[in-house]
């Protein structure tokens, strides 16, 4: 149990490639912390920075109170669990579990009782006997997480441990995950690129993108007020609509000039852009998919759209349609409250009308790409 | 109720051209036609031509060395089968006292497992590295091993035999010197280990790295056991280089009798002492000097094929 800090951390590889620029994070003890980001953006990178497998170039890296820029992994007190598992496959998985014990001379009765506990939590205990090449796909995924917890380790690192698995058995293991943090309730870095698993495992996410972090944040706080472009349409599935719009300053209060309608703007969100000296520009409006209303008849305010393809996803649709400047927006629509008509309606090309209220509205600048309110 | 398993007699294949649908008979059922069999006919005859060109020099060996010494002359004779079979070449090969052949026997294999050993050791740990750890200069090292690989090893005989000579390993020192010579430069032939350390995924040194491992740990726990064909294939050409070396061998023990690898001496027989006289016992040695190996491929080759072809082991 520690905490983990990274202060000013960069790495640069041969030839002046930055992989990591200025990564700066106090990670809790017993937090559960996500690096998300597409590939290449440095997540695993960082990982491996903390788990000692890659130099640290420039800054700071603690585990707990102690300086472990220098520290070889093995004196880190971390276990880690890699995305093809890396289960040793010449030796059973009891031998497995029980190899980094055996390394540190433990008590054999010991070894033997911490790989039991361990089995039993993930329900391999059966499998103990057996090499790794005689298990599925998430079998050899629970021995590789038990290899990791008998260490009980400070620092728990998993590195994109989910990717391999098919998707079914994907939503199972992260369900188990979230039950196996509560057991084992230390401090544990995720890496991933999918933003499900970070939504739903971790107590804070770290969205990066090429090297930079860009917001650090609940999952809350980054899905409500994402700072950038970016992480708006990185986290949330499917993605944030981004549609050309205008903003207008008419006295105190901004609106929203889109498609020939206009939205005029909550009071905090007026209050937040005049605190920031926001005038009118050009901008570019974020609006997630199941913030928007559809309606079938016009309404004031309404915009008016085509569709393009509905796709059925059982409990909802997702519609995409195509505004009258030809924007690309996709809606949510729930299917349970439909009626034949109306289903019958949703077909390639016929005209449908969306409204959203000011509160879901992001307003983002086309330049900076940057949130007007939270960025 | 047993339900034997019917494999159909017919395939059915739709004739589109026809607009048709035809049975026919499956790949396995269908006898060869005049034309396939003419062709493997062929291919065969050639085959056993090339064994029997490349076998007959071995029987030849094995007939003559069976050949009575007493009733018959030791020297080359004009036919094939021994009129008397017996085991006289090889008892006087391993008894008679003015035979030094076992005490050549015997330096070819102090040789020869030393070397096993060490190249073992050397060209392992040289690939190894150079499969995990990345380090300035790594690719030059690379390239730069495998040009010089190019040349032949004969270029520096005159040299090594001087810088041998020196440190007193010719001649009397000859067995020590053999064994430093082929040793040497042996981590140059790391290109196929290198290979197999590849494939075996960095992932599992990590995880074990962090389980607590030092870099020795990792290499003899995790990764030996994984690389044993590479181990026997490394082993296998370490031991069989020196076993039948002749040119190295017979300039740095030049001139001293007890200090030849059985090469050499078998050599010498044959052409200083008496040709005549020594034709069939130079033959026993032969095939004594071909047990051994032959034995070991037998018992080995399973691992050495998979070592040549690499890859076969899987993270």
């Amino acid at each position: 149990m520690a905490s983990v800090t990274l202060e000013h951390v960069k790495k640069v590889y041969d030839k002046n490639v930055v992989a990591v620029h200025d990564f700066n994070l106090q990670i809790k003890d017993k937090e559960f912390v996500v690096f998300v980001g597409p590939s290449g953006c440095g997540k695993s990178t960082t990982l491996r920075m903390v788990a000692g497998l890659e130099d640290i170039s420039d800054g700071i890296l603690k585990i707990g109170d102690r300086v472990v820029n220098d520290v070889e992994p093995k004196d880190r007190d971390i276990a880690m669990v890699f995305q093809n598992y890396a289960l040793y496959p010449h030796i059973s998985v009891y031998e497995n579990m029980a190899f980094s014990l055996r390394l540190r001379k433990m008590d054999k009765e010991e070894i033997h009782r911490r790989v039991c506990q361990a089995a039993e939590i993930l329900g391999i205990t059966e499998y103990l006997g057996r090499k790794p090449k005689a298990l599925s796909g998430g079998q050899r995924q629970r021995v590789a997480i038990g290899r990791a917890i008998v260490r009980d380790p400070a620092v728990f690192l998993m590195d994109e441990p989910l990717s391999n698995l098919d998707a079914k058995l994907r939503n199972q293991m992260r369900a188990e995950i979230i039950l196996l943090r509560k057991r084992v309730d230390t401090t544990f870095i995720y890496v991933t690129h999918d933003q499900t698993e970070a939504m739903t495992l971790g107590d804070r996410i770290v969205v990066m993108k090429d090297g930079y972090i860009q917001q650090v944040g609940t999952p809350q706080e980054v899905f409500d007020t994402p700072v950038n472009l970016f992480v708006a349409g990185f986290i949330g599935s499917p993605q944030m609509n981004f549609l050309k719009a205008k903003l207008i300053q008419s006295g105190n209060g901004y609106s929203v000039e889109l498609l020939g309608t206009t939205i005029p703007l909550n009071p905090d969100q007026n209050q937040a852009l005049a605190a920031k000296g926001v005038k009118t520009q050009e901008i570019i409006l974020g609006v997630r998919p199941e913030h928007t209303t559809v309606l079938f008849d016009n309404k004031e305010n309404a915009i008016e759209c085509t569709i393009n393809v509905n796709e059925m996803m059982g409990s909802e649709l997702h519609l995409h349609l195509s505004s009258q400047n030809k924007d690309k927006i996709i809606v949510r629509l729930p299917t349970v409250d439909l009626s034949k008509e109306q289903r019958a309606q949703l077909s390639y090309g016929n005209k449908m009308y969306i409204t959203f209220p000011a509160k879901v509205m992001h307003l983002f600048d086309p330049t900076s790409e940057k949130n007007l309110i939270y960025g | 109720m047993s339900e034997k398993k019917q494999i159909p007699e017919v395939d059915i294949v739709v004739d589109h051209e026809a607009g048709v649908i035809r049975e026919v008979k499956p790949e396995h059922l269908r006898s060869k036609s005049g034309h396939e069999k003419r062709i493997n006919g062929s291919i065969y005859a050639v085959l056993i031509l090339i064994s029997i060109i490349w076998l007959a020099p071995f029987v030849f060996l094995v007939f003559q060395s069976f050949r009575s010494y007493a009733t018959e002359s030791g020297a080359m004779v004009a036919y094939l089968l021994p009129k008397q079979w017996s085991l006289d070449n090889y008892v006087w090969l391993l008894t008679d006292p003015s035979s030094k052949f076992l005490r050549w026997y015997g330096n070819t294999l102090i040789v020869a497992i030393f070397c096993a050993v060490l190249q073992t050791f050397m060209v392992l740990s040289v690939s190894y590295t150079l499969s995990r750890l990345r380090f300035r200069g790594r690719k030059l090292i690379m390239n730069v091993v495998l040009v010089l690989g190019m040349f032949p090893g004969f270029l520096t005989m005159i040299t090594l035999y001087f810088l041998l000579k020196q440190l007193g390993l010719t001649q009397s020192g000859a067995v020590p010197g053999m064994i430093l010579i082929y040793v040497a430069s042996s981590g140059m032939g790391y290109y196929i280990s290198k290979g197999f350390f590849d494939t075996i995924p960095k992932s599992l040194d990590e995880s074990a790295r962090i389980d607590g491992a030092t870099r020795l740990q990792v290499f003899r726990m995790i990764i030996m056991p994984l690389a044993k064909p590479i181990v026997i294939y490394t082993v296998l050409m370490a031991f069989m280089a020196p076993w039948g070396d002749y040119v190295f061998a017979s300039y740095i023990a030049f001139g001293s009798e007890p200090n030849y690898n059985v090469a050499v001496g078998l050599y010498q027989w044959v052409n200083v002492a008496d040709y005549q006289g020594f034709f069939t016992r130079f033959c026993a040695g032969g095939v004594l000097v071909a047990m051994p190996i032959t034995a070991l491929f037998l018992a080995l080759q399973k691992y050495y094929v998979e070592g040549v072809t690499g890859g076969a082991v899987k993270g």
